[in-house]
């Protein structure tokens, strides 16, 4: 079984009268095992295979190149299966609506008929997604992952669709996106790995995607533990007022919270392999009188419902201001990486309505902010899209042409944080 | 239940009459020590939380409201005889409990024996110099056998030498916990109470400002004690207690028990006791809100009309007076119930 730790980092101090509790909670496990030794494991690969996959040609093969790639890391007894997507999904291994497992021979047959993809039709995503589901539904009970690719933006499918597919999708597997090209939109792929606790990234050039592909299976296939979750006591009286993971990456996961008892949440975050990932923590609790101390929250990493690891946020009232104006370290860096995140996106919004002044001051603060917290890869995707007057000051100077690429990366990728130096 | 020696903090098995470690006597006088461990009533699961009625989880938090479950060092009672009982509280305000007390006495009213030692804020570690010393204190004048002689007289002279030793002994537990940790800079210390009531007699020896007071049922408080204190030195400049306690020099002290206690002599004041009345022990997180002899016999009449009439439910009540008042401080208070020997 894979070893959880969890640590809490907070200051349990608050003034008299004051009610809002913050705390960093990070989680760490070991010994998690490959993808199929606890339990079975099952994969779907889903290529984009619309007319515009062939605009220029070189998309399509390489999306049949990334595919094969990434059915060579799927390891052997995994249930398997790929779908072309178009205005419908259509299975292309195996060719009966079901999963193959894993094998010489499978992995033979697969790469096969991934060599033989071919592009036609509309972008049913939607359709996409119900397919999938239907697969997972005859693994449940695995560890259920997809991949899922695309080049362009739904058509030929109300969008009402997607979210109906995403509702009836949730919980039963994770899914991350990938979008190849500019024509696809961030907020659609989004909403896909948002809902199935995946990633999105954009893939600019067609040659980049094997390399992506196989990164990324490579990724499932070292996550040994399946479904874990969160699981957050608060106290009679109080509000759970955020949930959110910030690190690797800002998401605010609160609304994924499914009541358990009264006075307990559980947030799915999906499988993990040997990892960190933080969680900030914010509890509004009922006020004591100085001196007390009460328990805000108690943090437990759940498999199977079982406890492997508890941490407890506290409260203690005090008057000695000293304590009380402490901000964590650890709180503070993530309260402000996850502005910056809000900034990026807010920012790139408005710069696509029209509203340039906004835009400005919006990716100013985030030039800013990435700067003080020496998030570098968050300021070199920034720069391809501001001029950086003055970093310290947040002064910054749209650029006129942007590539759309580049725009695209930085929407994607500005949810990435920089992990905050501890002190040994 | 473990139990340790009172005097050396060995452990001992329950029914040993000495320790073997420093062959103290333990007969009836071994109190289980405070752990720091949640203090367990009934079975630790069963446990029911004291500001809502929820149970607390192992973790020792409420599972309901989240409120921390007070720890056997943070809140404990002793009575050692149906007419002695003491309550140590953490109060409100403070984190940790840096009170002691240890109280011994025996069924037939013959001798009570109570000791409350108030550690040093801020030195650390001054809640384990406290209790180390006060029960260090009560062990010693547990193992001095009684004044064999029935004169007044005599029963002051034994029991103001054997107080002397006792407070020589506290002082040398507590400077043993400075030893233990290796010399810290800042010495754990506290403060120091005993008194000793055998017969008609109550024999008390302090350093430092928690206090002793003899409250005949009667008549207002007579303080048997006067503050080792830079408070007390502000009144005998000439001012009056009300402009003393406003200086904030006031709780100051000027003599304790320690490693680096420039003064660790016991003062010792004896008084004869004609009528019933009630001997308190306390620490300054009861006596703040009730400083002059009057406020003091105000506050007990009160508790003692609210139906508080046992020694336990006595200390018991005044403690949550102090609570109830801000409960700024650590609070100790040791009760015997007296009543005058027939001649």
């Amino acid at each position: 079984m894979a070893d959880f730790t969890a640590e809490v980092f907070q200051n349990e101090y608050l003034p008299e009268g004051a009610t809002d509790t913050h705390a960093v909670v990070s989680v760490s496990c070991a010994n998690a095992g490959k993808a199929g030794t606890s339990g079975e494991v099952a994969e779907v690969i889903i290529i984009d295979t619309s007319g515009s996959m062939d605009m220029p040609p070189a998309k399509i093969a390489a999306a049949r190149r990334a595919a094969k790639v990434a059915i060579g890391e799927i390891v052997d007894g995994a249930w398997f299966a790929v779908l072309s997507g178009h205005s419908v999904a259509q299975m292309v291994y195996p060719t009966h609506p079901g999963m193959a497992k894993m094998s010489e021979i499978t992995r033979a047959e697969a790469l096969a008929k991934v060599g033989r993809l071919r592009s036609g039709g509309a972008t049913a995503i939607g359709a996409w997604i119900n397919a999938a589901t239907e697969l997972f539904e005859q693994t449940s009970g695995a560890q259920c992952h997809a991949i899922l690719l695309t080049d362009g933006k739904i058509e030929g499918e109300d969008s009402l669709v997607l979210t109906h597919a995403l509702r009836s999708a949730a919980g039963k597997f994770q899914c991350d996106c990938r979008g190849i090209g500019q024509d696809w939109v961030v907020e659609e792929l989004r909403e896909i790995s948002t809902a199935l606790l995946g990633t999105v990234d954009i893939v600019a050039k067609p040659e980049q995607l094997e390399a992506d592909f196989e990164d990324m299976m490579r990724t499932a296939m070292s996550r040994g533990v399946g479904d874990v979750r969160l699981r957050v006591w608060t106290p009679q009286g109080s509000e759970l007022l955020f949930v959110r993971q910030v690190a690797p990456a800002v998401e605010d996961i609160t609304s994924r919270g499914v009541q358990i008892s009264p006075l307990v949440r559980e947030f799915p975050t999906g499988a993990w392999s040997d990892e960190s990932r933080d969680f900030h923590v914010a509890v509004k609790v009922p006020v004591a009188p100085v001196g007390n101390e009460r328990l805000a929250a108690r943090v437990e990493l759940v498999v199977n419902d079982q406890v492997l690891a508890k941490s407890l946020v506290k409260a203690v009232w005090s008057t000695d201001t000293d304590l009380t104006t402490r901000i964590d370290p650890a709180v503070a860096h993530y309260t402000g990486q996850a502005q910056l995140a809000d900034a990026i996106r807010k920012g790139l919004a408005a710069r696509s309505a029209g509203d340039e002044r906004t835009a400005t001051v919006l990716l100013g603060e985030a030039a800013k902010l990435a700067h003080q917290s020496g998030n570098e890869n968050t300021t070199r995707l920034l720069a391809k899209v501001v001029d950086v007057v003055d970093a310290d000051a947040g002064t910054v100077r749209l650029k006129q042409n942007v590539e759309k690429t580049d725009e695209m990366a930085l929407d994607t990728r500005s949810t990435k944080t920089t992990r905050i130096r501890r002190t040994s | 239940m473990s139990t340790t020696c009172p005097a050396c903090s060995a452990p001992v098995a329950d029914g040993d009459a000495f320790c073997e470690q420093c062959g103290s006597g333990l007969t009836a006088h071994a109190v289980a020590a405070p752990s720091e461990q949640p203090a367990a009533a009934a079975g630790t699961n069963g446990r029911a939380c004291s500001a809502c009625g929820g149970s607390v989880l192992d973790d020792g938090f409420c599972e309901r409201c989240g409120a921390k479950a007070p720890t056997e060092r943070d809140h404990w009672c002793e009575s050692p005889a149906a007419w002695i009982g003491g309550v140590c509280d953490k109060g409100i305000a403070h984190a940790r409990n840096e009170d002691a007390m240890a109280l011994a006495g025996l069924d037939d009213r013959s001798l009570a024996v109570l000791v409350v030692c108030d550690g040093v804020t801020s030195a650390p570690d001054s809640d384990r110099a406290s209790l180390a010393a006060a029960r260090a204190a009560c062990s010693a004048l547990v193992a001095t056998p009684a004044a064999d002689s029935r004169a007044a007289a005599g029963i002051i002279s034994h029991w103001t030498d054997a107080l002397v030793l006792a407070c020589t002994a506290a002082n040398g537990a507590a400077v043993g916990v400075a030893r233990t940790l290796g010399d810290p800079p800042e010495a754990p210390s506290c403060t120091f109470v005993a008194a000793v009531l055998q017969r008609d007699v109550a024999t008390v020896a302090w350093c430092g400002d928690s206090r002793a007071y003899w409250l005949p049922d009667s008549a207002t408080a007579q303080p048997l004690t006067v503050d080792h204190s830079l408070g007390t030195e502000l009144m005998q400049g000439g001012m009056t207690r009300e402009q003393a306690e406003a200086d904030s020099t006031f709780h100051t002290i000027t003599r304790w028990l320690g490693a680096d206690s420039v003064d660790s002599t016991p003062e010792v004041h004896s008084v004869q006791l004609s009528s019933p009345g009630w001997l308190l022990v306390c620490s300054d997180g009861l006596w703040n809100y009730a400083s002059s002899p009057e406020a003091i016999t105000a506050v007990i009449g009160e508790q003692l009309a609210a139906g508080n009439t046992e020694p336990l439910a006595l200390a018991e009540a005044l403690v949550r007076w102090a609570n109830g008042r801000g409960g700024h401080d650590n609070i100790t208070a040791a009760l015997a119930r007296h009543q005058p020997s027939l001649r």
